[in-house]
């Protein structure tokens, strides 16, 4: 008689059916169609893609883009979340959320919002943002808030007991050179690698700023002259570069996986009179790159005609955005969490690997090889409804609430499980009745926190939605090129009000800890 | 003169007293043991003396010199000239034995060369010259014991501050472990405060002990 098949062994099959049937398909048939032409195996799309005059300077310019932002990001983000960590600065709770804010919204706000500034000063900014200047810019707003969040996550995760024995002998520098950011070092480089291959394939910020980028002519091959082939093409070095830049990273985390059996938080960079001119400098920097462009974009918001207006040409988008998003984020949290729990204890690295490179590769790469997979007669259930966007985001962002899953859960102390398991209770068990009960707030997070990525989404949004049933930030988009700036503003204040409501009460379910010292 | 004096310090977490008017006098190359059940403050004592805990009241002193008084540090851990062995050790993961020896030679300024003589010779001394170049992952829970202490002493400190650190080993373990730390304690003439509820412990090490009991809130 063979071994029964334990109900563990199930959930995971069909954890692992899912993200292969939204991720790892699209992938597959993509790369199979780009060698596969008129029934037999060819190369003639790459061929025609690196023999044409466009591809290398717009894979010179990806490059570039991905780099300036990554760096910008790490000057910048890295000792942000050094201090809001470890420091007395003023303000530093303040600061975190409002240069968070640019995250939670669809990429392309800030470049609007920059826009409008611009146009306001003249010919020569306007020159300056719609380039590779601008584009820096935006991006490194926009993805700023992953080098510091992830910096700020890393630093406080480091086990107290190891810095303070580093303090007896040495002051805060030397604990935080030697102690404090070697051992923060897997979470800021897979920081810096995110915002790398995030920039790479961004797409909405290069198209408005008009700057040529790989995905954007792989969209533009997709969405405008319907070549699938060329677009396929164009789209499969983005993808290998984010699966390159995921097994970077985990080379480099070899042997640099820390487990901390407590974790605590100490406060030891007392800045002295540092602290007013940073918290200046910080306020600056808010100013700069959060307050102004959004400020700027919104000033025309408010006015009930363009509200109307708004709500007239895409009220049902709005419904439709935070419907598909509140389901995604739901199918996200219960997929991320049961992931999380077969993750734990260092245990299913390349299904861990691969989740994470799905998150990295463009939504325009993953959305091209949904199309291509469910674009046929017998599946047309799935083509021409939101289940080929809700298959996407569910691809796109599973790594997300794995990710925050498996954080929570390792808090939890494994002989909590064992006990469980020793009293007798099988696996279903003990997962509703002792690991569900002891996350609920990281539930919550992972819900959230999949409904932010969710909402923001252009990409996916653009390419994936069903005929006449696309989401808010893909129907701002469209409606740009010839509805009233007014109006567009009025758009895009909708929209980060539904992406600030659970931002806010992110805020409320993530408790202020004391700071002590 | 008193080596260390705490007058009346009192410390509370969240609200809840810790330590109330605690006055202690520490003499020099005393072996102390602060015993008494768990939660009765007895961690929050050796972290005050290190530094790592600022007192709501009172004052600690070291050699007459007032370091820490009603809620400021005024000599931060690194001048105390304290040496620490936690409980769960707090070995730095990502360094290896030698390393870990080092950081805090580098730290004070020790020249390199003279920095690899004291670490060998104090890893010869805990019997750990051949896994120098381990990490602590690779090492037995034995040898991770004796690579705290001698983390803790290669900086020469004169106060060992040592907070149940055999609690997770067996009696014959602790046995060979205290009779290396008193023949170290002889020959380096460290003040030893040792925290612990184990009485083998306190009977292995202690030229006085001192019984802490659970602290009632104030009125």
């Amino acid at each position: 008689m063979g071994r029964p098949v334990r109900a563990e062994t199930i959930v995971l099959g069909l954890c692992v059916a899912l993200v292969a049937i939204a991720g790892l398909a699209p992938i597959a048939v993509m790369g199979f169609e780009s060698v596969w032409h008129d029934g037999h195996f060819s190369l003639d799309h790459y061929r025609e893609l690196i023999s044409s005059a466009r591809f290398w300077p717009l894979f010179g310019n990806s490059i570039q883009l991905a780099l300036a932002t990554t760096t910008v990001c790490g000057l910048i983000g890295v000792p942000a979340g050094i201090l809001f960590a470890k420091s007395d600065l003023s303000l530093r709770s303040g600061f975190m959320w409002l240069l968070t804010v640019p995250l939670v919204l669809p990429p392309y706000f800030v470049a609007l919002g920059w826009a409008r500034v611009v146009a306001r000063i003249g010919t020569i900014a306007s020159d300056w943002l719609f380039g590779f200047g601008g584009c820096v810019l935006v991006l490194s707003s926009v993805f700023l808030p992953i080098t510091m969040l992830l910096t700020f996550a890393s630093i406080l995760n480091v086990d107290r007991r190891l810095e303070e024995a580093a303090r007896l002998v040495s002051g805060w520098p030397g604990v935080l050179r030697r102690v404090t950011l070697p051992l923060s070092a897997p979470g800021i480089v897979f920081s810096l690698v995110l915002v790398f291959l995030l920039a790479m394939g961004e797409l909405s910020v290069p198209s408005f700023l008009r700057y040529p980028t790989l995905p954007v002519l792989s969209f533009t091959q997709f969405a405008a002259s319907y070549n699938f082939g060329a677009a396929t093409a164009a789209a499969v070095p983005l993808a290998a570069i984010a699966f390159v830049g995921v097994l970077v990273e985990s080379a480099f985390l070899r042997d640099r996986d820390y487990t901390f059996r407590s974790t605590g938080q100490t406060l030891f960079i007392s800045l002295r009179h540092w602290k007013s001119p940073l918290a200046a400098l910080m306020a600056a920097l808010c100013f700069a790159l959060v307050i102004l462009p959004l400020s700027a974009l919104f000033a025309d918001a408010f006015s009930p005609a363009a509200m109307h207006e708004a709500m007239q040409r895409a009220g049902a988008s709005v419904v439709r955005s935070v419907m598909y998003s509140a389901v995604a984020a739901t199918i996200l949290m219960a997929l991320g969490f049961l992931l999380g729990h077969f993750m734990r204890g260092g245990r299913q690295r390349v299904l861990s690997a691969f989740t994470l490179a799905l998150f990295a590769i463009p939504g325009t790469v993953l959305s091209i090889g949904l199309v291509r997979l469910w674009n046929t007669p017998g599946t047309w259930f799935i083509y021409a409804t939101p289940a080929l966007l809700i298959l996407g985001y569910t691809a796109q962002y599973c790594a997300v609430t794995t990710r925050l899953s498996l954080a929570g859960l390792m808090l939890i102390p494994t002989s909590l499980d064992e006990a469980g398991r020793l009293s007798g209770a099988m696996w279903a068990r003990r997962l509703f009745r002792i690991s569900i009960p002891l996350s609920t707030r990281t539930l919550v997070f992972a819900w959230l926190a999949a409904y932010i990525f969710c909402l923001r989404d252009v990409p996916i949004a653009l390419m994936a939605a069903p005929p006449g049933g696309d989401p808010l930030p893909a129907r701002i988009l469209t409606l740009m090129a010839n509805g009233a700036p007014p109006m567009i503003a009025s758009l895009c204040l909708i929209m980060a009000i539904a992406s600030l409501i659970p931002l806010v009460v992110l805020a409320r379910v993530i408790p202020s800890r004391g700071i002590t010292g | 003169m008193t080596y260390i004096e705490v007058d009346r310090v009192s410390k509370s977490f969240d609200e809840r007293v810790v330590i109330n008017q605690l006055s202690l006098h520490i003499e020099r190359s005393e072996r102390l043991v602060l015993f008494g059940p768990s939660g009765c403050g007895k961690t929050t004592v050796l972290r005050l003396l290190a530094g790592l805990e600022v007192p709501d009241k009172g004052e600690i002193r070291i050699e007459g010199q007032i370091v820490a008084s009603s809620g400021k540090n005024l000599v931060p851990p690194e001048k105390r000239n304290v040496g620490m062995v936690f409980q769960d050790l707090a070995l730095w993961p990502h360094m290896t034995v030698q390393q870990n020896l080092m950081f805090g030679l580098n730290a004070r300024g020790v020249k390199k060369r003279e920095a690899h003589v004291r670490v060998r010779e104090m890893l010869h001394r805990v019997g750990l010259e051949h896994r120098m170049d381990a990490k602590p992952h690779q090492l037995s829970g034995g040898e991770q014991q004796r690579v705290a202490l001698a983390r803790a002493l290669v900086s020469r400190p004169s106060i060992l501050l040592m907070d149940e650190p055999l609690s997770s080993l067996d009696d014959e373990r602790k046995g060979a472990i205290a009779s290396d730390l008193l023949g170290l304690q002889s020959q380096f003439g460290f003040t030893l405060v040792y925290v612990t509820h184990n009485q083998t412990e306190t009977d292995l090490l202690a030229s006085r002990v001192c019984r802490m009991r659970d602290v009632q809130p104030a009125a």
